[in-house]
């Protein structure tokens, strides 16, 4: 690291004005400063704004004034069974969508790296799917769920399995939305994993090579270590916006049927913008916001991201 | 990677067959869905239904891109939606980067380092469907709703923490003595990092700015409350507001969702070089 | 150096900041479907015709209520109309973002809106319905109308579909002849609006309503409750699988595409049936009002209605326009740019009725003097929402009939408070 402000660099003494002087003397708090910044002025008015409305009842009507109910709002959390349910979901959500993105795109990634390292151009085509917009994504996938007429039926039909009404369907809803997730978002894990199979040192694997170590025990014991930051982060980023997922079941489902495909932001957004029912959509966000920092510190100080 | 133990040639040939195969398969299933959506843009509407499906089009239109983008202001959509694309990513990606610089090379007294690091990240956990009322508030309050700036300004606040973070990480995976090197020889500290890192962090800039770009021109829910006219919303209200009450325009919404695509592939093919090389260095290494 | 850096940025991010917008005259929020569209014409005309500068916003359909909701609750005034799906008007009512129309109406010497407009239509411009001032007038007349493929009800043995029971019997024939690639009834089965809307017309058919007359009980689990539902689901028995997820637009694709007999939808699809580009069914679907069940049927009534914002600075411009824009000879400009009009003159104008495509007129006309408004109640999206979980887990097949009444019921006493 360097040190410099302890002295170990003695300024130039080819400098130009103060002003000059003057940055150059502050620059790691000007560095840093336009960021902490904007991130102030646009997190803390909503935090701010999101606590207070969380223990207020909040009527639509702008005239009407704010009730103040203190914990109110956290208390009904408890016993709202809608709320129970988009939690559960979210969580299986969240769980199946990450793990299955993961081994596929740790899978895919090695194989790339492993047997075709030189061919960037199909590496790139298999990012395609991360760059499409959600929602132009979603409205696709709802053509391709289509019973009567989507393609995935016809292949059912060709291959002479029962035609399926998936996202249509209570046991598949949930399955149909993981699938479309998988499709666009495993990309982004195989682009970080080909980052840090790039990356690999190369003479630890020829001291294994001539100890005789299999390339499962290779794999094992010098891949999956030296991949261990890259992993953290890209799943520490996919949880994160997995529990915020939205535009997917927004068009495939609206939640249905049966509540099956109801997840926290859907829910949200029904409390928030349908209900108009700000202050319990406060509570219910805090309490998300809540569990994101919780998991994610626990899961950075165990893989020691912060350092 | 390694050379693995001698075996016999012929397993070795299964084994990249086998790879091969299921390299192909992984590409069939990603491009298919890209596939269809470009085929169904150019299909009557009767024909996407067709039973069974049209694998290729079988009477070819272009009605479809003439109701996007003659018809309905798909075309000033792009536009608007390029700019705020490009404008969130030059700011993120300059302040992100000087950002990344400080964390990754001072000290600050009292742990600040960590913790301004674990601020920045944790202030993109916030679901963002709540904190849209009281930006709404704010950007109201600013007199700057239904502008490009304001998106700039709010995509910006999301993508920082990220852009952030990546050139936190490649900084620091970069040696350290070029820059004391550059400043032994007379350059200022603001030189050594302009003149010495900046250039070899090339490609992590080139992998951030992409993932900022893809960001910001795919975002929806924000838009669709900060913008109103066409004179600022982007594409992706453009093709929501094709989904009405009573129809969905599958045609119109394949061609506008194909034609948002094509900047973004493009853009990504030119910088393939650099997107992996970029997050490979560091990135990601934390 | 520094300065340098620091300047190019500043240019780079003011260059790319491009001015805000320059507010017009006045401002309306629209959704961007047909109905948007027309308004969206209309005010092009009043613009040339006054020299005013009408501002249009048009925002996705499903996004339109939230636009509305959260100006009103901000105050900001950055509409000045809005066109509103006539569901909502309770919710803005009622939490104080419409501004009554009495005193305009009095400031121009009229008591209210003439007579040719559809009695049904003013009602519901009311708040409270139908006894209440005027918050807003109807733009666009829409009502749920039934829809069917006469050769093949014919071939099922049903020459026309007076009741449920008719449907019922021909579907339950066309579906079983189909093999499970063609179905006699399909509806919108997706979880919230949709399912609750195309339950609503049997539900009343069997003379069952959410609410009794003064609004004091909740009145779901009921025998006529119970006897609306029974068709229900036998109606869904004969429908495709996969129907817990359609909407209006997978609904009316699967006649257009002659996949199925009948289904309930809103006047849009006419048109769309008689568009060789869209549909295989050219000439080939009928049209009629609703079923009857126990009772005469009555489909739900959609009207898209104009209301002035109370935080709104122009309300005066505001109201001239909406007068001019539902004028009689405006809503036949805007009936023949594909929006079904509000007036009895227009509905029975001989210049529109003799062309094809204003052939469903009558039918139209007759549905929506017979139809019913969504329960008026300023938590219907809440209500709505309950109402509808329950009624697609029944559909799916989770809970038995008999459950989803008994939960509905609950649901919808507790979000009121009526016990």
């Amino acid at each position: 690291m360097l040190e410099s402000d302890k002295g170990t660099l003695t300024t130039p003494p080819r400098m130009g004005g103060g002003l000059e002087r003057w940055a150059e003397r502050h620059l790691r708090i000007l560095m840093l400063a336009p960021t902490v910044l904007i991130l102030l002025a646009l997190t803390i008015f909503p935090s701010l704004y999101m606590f207070y409305a969380a223990v207020h009842k909040i009527s639509p009507n702008p005239d009407l004034p704010w009730q103040f109910v203190g914990p109110g709002n956290f208390a009904r959390l408890l016993s709202d069974t809608q709320f129970h349910v988009a939690l559960r979901n979210t969580a299986v959500f969240t769980i199946a969508a990450v793990t299955i993105e993961f081994l596929l795109g740790l899978g895919l990634a090695l194989l790339l790296d492993r047997f075709i390292r030189r061919l960037t151009f199909l590496k790139t085509v298999l990012m395609i799917p991360m760059m499409l917009p959600p929602i132009a994504v979603a409205i696709t996938w709802k053509i391709i769920y289509e019973p009567q007429f989507g393609v995935l039926n016809e292949i059912m039909f060709r291959l002479g399995l029962p035609l399926q009404a998936w996202a249509g369907d209570v046991n598949l809803a949930m399955f149909s939305i993981i699938v479309a997730d998988v499709w666009q978002w495993t990309p982004f894990i195989f682009l970080l994993m080909l980052a840090g199979l790039a990356s690999l040192p190369v003479e630890p694997y020829e001291a294994a090579v001539l100890d005789g170590a299999s390339s499962w025990r290779q794999f094992w014991d010098l891949t999956l270590p030296f991949l261990k930051p890259v992993i953290a982060i890209a799943l520490l980023l996919r949880v994160m916006d997995a529990l915020r997922l939205f535009d997917l079941v927004f068009i495939l489902t609206g939640g249905g049927p049966a509540d099956r495909t109801k997840v926290l932001s859907l829910y949200i957004y029904q409390v928030a913008y349908r209900f108009a029912d700000t202050g319990y959509a406060a509570a219910i966000s805090l309490f998300v916001l809540f569990v994101t920092i919780v998991l994610s510190t626990w899961f950075m100080k165990r893989m020691r991201l912060a350092e | 990677m390694a050379t693995i133990r001698t075996r016999s040639r012929r397993r070795e040939m299964l084994l990249r067959l086998s790879a091969y195969l299921v390299i192909l398969v992984a590409l069939v299933l990603t491009l298919f869905p890209v596939y269809w959506i470009a085929a169904n843009s150019f299909k009557f509407d009767i024909d996407i239904f067709a039973v069974p499906p049209e694998w290729l089009p079988r009477n070819p239109t272009l009605k479809h891109y003439e109701e996007a983008f003659i018809e309905r202001p798909f075309l000033r959509y792009a536009l608007n939606s390029l700019l705020v694309a490009a404008g969130t990513t030059i700011v993120s990606v300059a302040f992100g980067t000087m950002a990344g610089y400080a964390l990754a090379r001072f000290s600050y007294p009292w742990q600040w380092r960590k913790q301004v690091s674990f601020w920045i990240l944790s202030t993109r956990m916030m679901p963002p469907i709540v904190s849209i009322i009281p930006l709404y508030l704010f950007f109201n309050y600013f007199e700057m709703l239904n502008t490009k700036s304001a998106l700039i300004i709010a995509y910006t606040a999301f993508n920082l923490p990220f852009a952030t973070w990546m050139m936190k990480s490649y900084f620091q995976d970069l040696p350290v003595e070029l820059e004391e090197a550059a400043m032994v020889d007379g350059d200022t500290r603001w030189g050594a990092f302009l003149h010495v890192a900046l250039p070899l962090a090339r490609p992590g800039l080139a992998a951030t700015a992409i993932f900022c770009l893809i960001i910001s021109w795919n975002e929806f829910l924000l838009s669709l409350i900060i913008t109103l006219t066409e004179q600022s919303q982007t594409l992706p209200i453009g093709i929501a507001g094709r989904v009405t009450q009573y129809k969905t325009h599958w045609g119109e919404i394949s061609a506008a969702g194909f034609m948002a695509c094509v900047p973004i592939v493009i853009f990504a093919f030119i910088v393939q070089k650099h997107l992996v090389r970029g997050l490979s260095l560091g990135a990601v290494k934390g | 150096m520094v300065r340098k850096f620091c300047l190019a940025l500043a240019v780079a991010a003011s260059a790319l900041a491009i001015a805000g917008a320059a507010w017009a005259d006045f401002t309306i929020l629209v959704p961007s479907s047909a109905e948007g569209d027309g308004l969206r014409a209309a005010a092009a005309d009043y613009s040339k015709m006054k020299g005013t500068k009408v501002e249009i916003v048009q925002a996705p359909y499903a996004n339109v209520f939230e636009q509305a909701a959260n100006a009103g609750a901000t105050k900001s005034g950055v509409f000045d109309i809005i066109l509103m799906d006539d569901p909502w008007i309770p919710f803005f009512a009622e939490n104080g973002h419409l501004e009554d129309l009495t005193p305009y109406f009095k400031n121009a010497g009229m008591e209210g809106p003439d007579d040719d407009f559809l009695s049904k239509s003013l009602a519901i411009c009311r708040n409270p319905y139908n006894t209440g001032p005027y918050v807003c007038l109807p733009y666009v007349g829409n009502a749920q109308m039934f829809f069917y493929d006469p050769i093949k009800f014919k071939e099922a043995g049903v020459e026309t579909p007076k009741t449920w029971d008719d449907v019922l019997k021909a579907s339950k024939a066309l579906t079983e002849a189909g093999g499970g690639r063609y179905f006699g009834y399909v509806f919108r089965g997706g979880q919230g609006n949709p399912v609750v809307a195309d339950f609503m017309p049997i539900f009343w058919s069997y003379g069952a309503d959410l609410f009794n007359a003064d609004r004091s009980k909740v009145t779901i689990d009921t025998p006529e409750g119970a006897a609306a539902m029974k068709t229900f689901m036998a109606l869904r028995d004969v429908s495709p699988k996969g129907v817990e997820s359609y909407n209006a637009n997978e609904v009316g694709t699967a006649l257009a595409a002659g996949t199925a007999a009948s289904s309930i939808n809103w006047p849009d699809w006419v048109a769309t049936f008689e568009d060789p580009s869209q549909s295989r069914m050219v000439g080939k679907i009928s049209h009629s009002p609703i079923p009857a069940g126990t009772k005469p049927g009555s489909s739900e009534i959609g009207h898209w209605t104009m209301g002035i914002m109370t935080a709104s600075k122009n309300k005066q411009e505001a109201f001239d326009f909406m007068i001019w824009a539902t004028s009689p000879e405006q809503i036949k400009i805007s009936a023949e740019r594909g929006n079904p009009p509000v007036r009895t003159s227009t509905f029975t104008d001989p210049e529109l009725t003799k062309q094809e495509q204003f052939r469903h007129y009558p039918v139209l006309m007759e549905a929506i003097q017979a139809s019913t408004p969504r329960p008026r109640h300023p938590k219907w999206p809440e209500i709505e929402n309950a109402f509808g979980i329950e009624l697609s887990k029944a559909v799916a097949g989770t809970i038995t009939p008999e459950e989803a009444l008994k939960n509905s019921q609950a649901a919808v006493e507790e979000i009121t408070g009526l016990k």
